[in-house]
């Protein structure tokens, strides 16, 4: 992040804190029955105030050949009820190849649906990585621009009769991702198509809806497996449009206010990496706990 | 020498965080009758969430296999524990599948629902 960046930045997030008391509480991701937790490797369908500080990720071997270890935290938002920004960003350890930030990422998201009998919700977001933010070993000479469709849905509508089921929850997340220039000192920056899923298993609707589970901490967790995938679909160099992907299997604590979240990182090819990672997240829900203040969205614009 | 600063004051922020109590969605915990249990009639049902509820914006319903609604009392919290909310029963209830579906607004104006059954042995 350079300092004018920054500056900008802390402007942004001052005018905003300015405008907190204006507007109530709203919730994070829930939909009917359900609450989605924050995932890893793809969004959760929700939007909310919130804030994932860390994000560690440790890679043996990434897919340039590097050992690699990231440090980064990614901030929420609520303008309106349903709608949000993020900021993203975060130093990287790479051997070889230095330390260094990566270039800012920032998102516009929006809960367009949730069907509360279905325990479905989707957003759609744009999401922009600006070049020129981070140190000049690890920056973009060009923005890339995502549109992404997130969906969720929970098992709970299953008949009584599959209660067993009835805790399980799917997410996806399906986007594009198109550079700002199509070349850079003559080769091409190619367009990727992206797409990836979670299944989960929710001990704390299991506990409040098919069965009490006596042990506090056990009721807490969320087994997960996260697939993350990635191919080049135009404007590529020959030879380079392999999908990419990684598999996530881990648990997350869901507790009232926080969670956190660990998973390995398997990729399912070698040119996706090699080794098994290891990615850990401690995520805090804003609109939990300021629910008065800064986890409340800045305007009461469309609110049933 | 920027970037190391924000960098602990991320982690003096994660760690304030972390130490925050605060007020959150009213997740249910425990339920009496347990949910998925099997137990003789029960005079009232407790319903105990993870934060203080607001009894005049939360509220239970009871219903019967096939749908029939049970009657039941207007919710109140214990009050020894904001976060326990109860409903007295209407009546002796007869053996079969019930089925509890209840919604909450915590202290802090959050909204959650759910629902569960529990049998009452003949």
């Amino acid at each position: 992040m350079t300092t004018s960046s920054s500056r900008a930045v802390a402007g942004a997030l001052a005018g905003a804190a300015a405008f907190l008391w204006l507007s109530p509480a709203f919730a994070h991701a829930v939909c009917g029955d359900r609450i989605f937790p924050a995932t890893l490797g793809i969004d959760d369908p929700g939007v909310g105030d919130e804030l994932a500080l860390p994000t560690l990720t440790y890679l043996p071997q990434n897919s340039g050949g590097s050992q690699e270890f990231d440090a980064s935290f990614s901030y929420t938002k609520t303008i309106f009820p349903g709608f949000g920004l993020s900021i993203s960003d975060g130093p990287t350890w790479l051997r070889p190849g230095g330390y260094g930030w990566g270039d800012v990422d920032t998102e516009a998201k929006y809960n367009f649906l949730c069907i509360p009998e279905a325990e479905f919700m989707a957003s759609v977001g744009l999401d922009v990585t600006w070049a020129h933010t981070g140190t000049p070993n690890m920056t973009n000479p060009y923005n890339n621009y995502t549109p992404v469709l997130d969906a969720g849905l929970g098992f709970g509508a299953l008949p009584k009769s599959l209660n067993l089921l009835r805790p399980f929850a799917v997410t996806a997340e399906l986007s594009e991702t198109v550079p700002g220039q199509s070349s850079t000192g003559g080769n091409p920056n190619p367009t990727s198509l992206n797409w990836g899923f979670t299944v989960q298993y929710s001990l704390p609707y299991y506990n409040s809806h098919v069965g009490e589970i006596d042990n506090d901490f056990v009721k807490h967790l969320i087994p997960v497996t996260e697939f993350t995938f990635s191919k080049p679909i135009s404007n590529f160099a020959p030879g380079t449009n392999q999908t990419t992907g990684t598999i996530q299997p881990g648990v997350i604590y869901m507790a009232d206010t926080w969670q956190f979240a660990l998973e390995a990182i398997v990729p399912i090819n070698s040119a996706s990496g090699r080794g098994t990672g290891v990615v850990g997240e401690l995520h805090f829900f804003f609109d939990d706990i300021f629910p008065n203040t800064l986890g409340k969205p800045i305007s009461k614009w469309g609110q049933p | 020498m920027m970037r190391r600063s924000i960098l602990k004051i991320a982690a003096a922020l994660a760690f304030a965080l972390a130490a925050t109590a605060a007020n959150a969605h009213a997740q249910l915990e425990k339920a009496t009758p347990a949910v998925g249990s099997t137990v003789a009639p029960p005079a009232e049902i407790r319903l105990k969430f993870s934060e203080g509820v607001e009894p005049r914006f939360s509220g239970v319903a009871l219903s019967a296999e096939g749908g029939a609604a049970v009657p039941l009392g207007a919710p109140s919290v214990d009050p020894a524990d904001n976060s326990v909310l109860i409903v007295k029963v209407g009546k002796t209830l007869a053996p079969g599948v019930y089925t509890v579906t209840w919604h909450a607004v915590s202290v802090d104006t959050h909204k959650t629902q759910g629902s569960f059954d529990f049998t009452v042995k003949p």
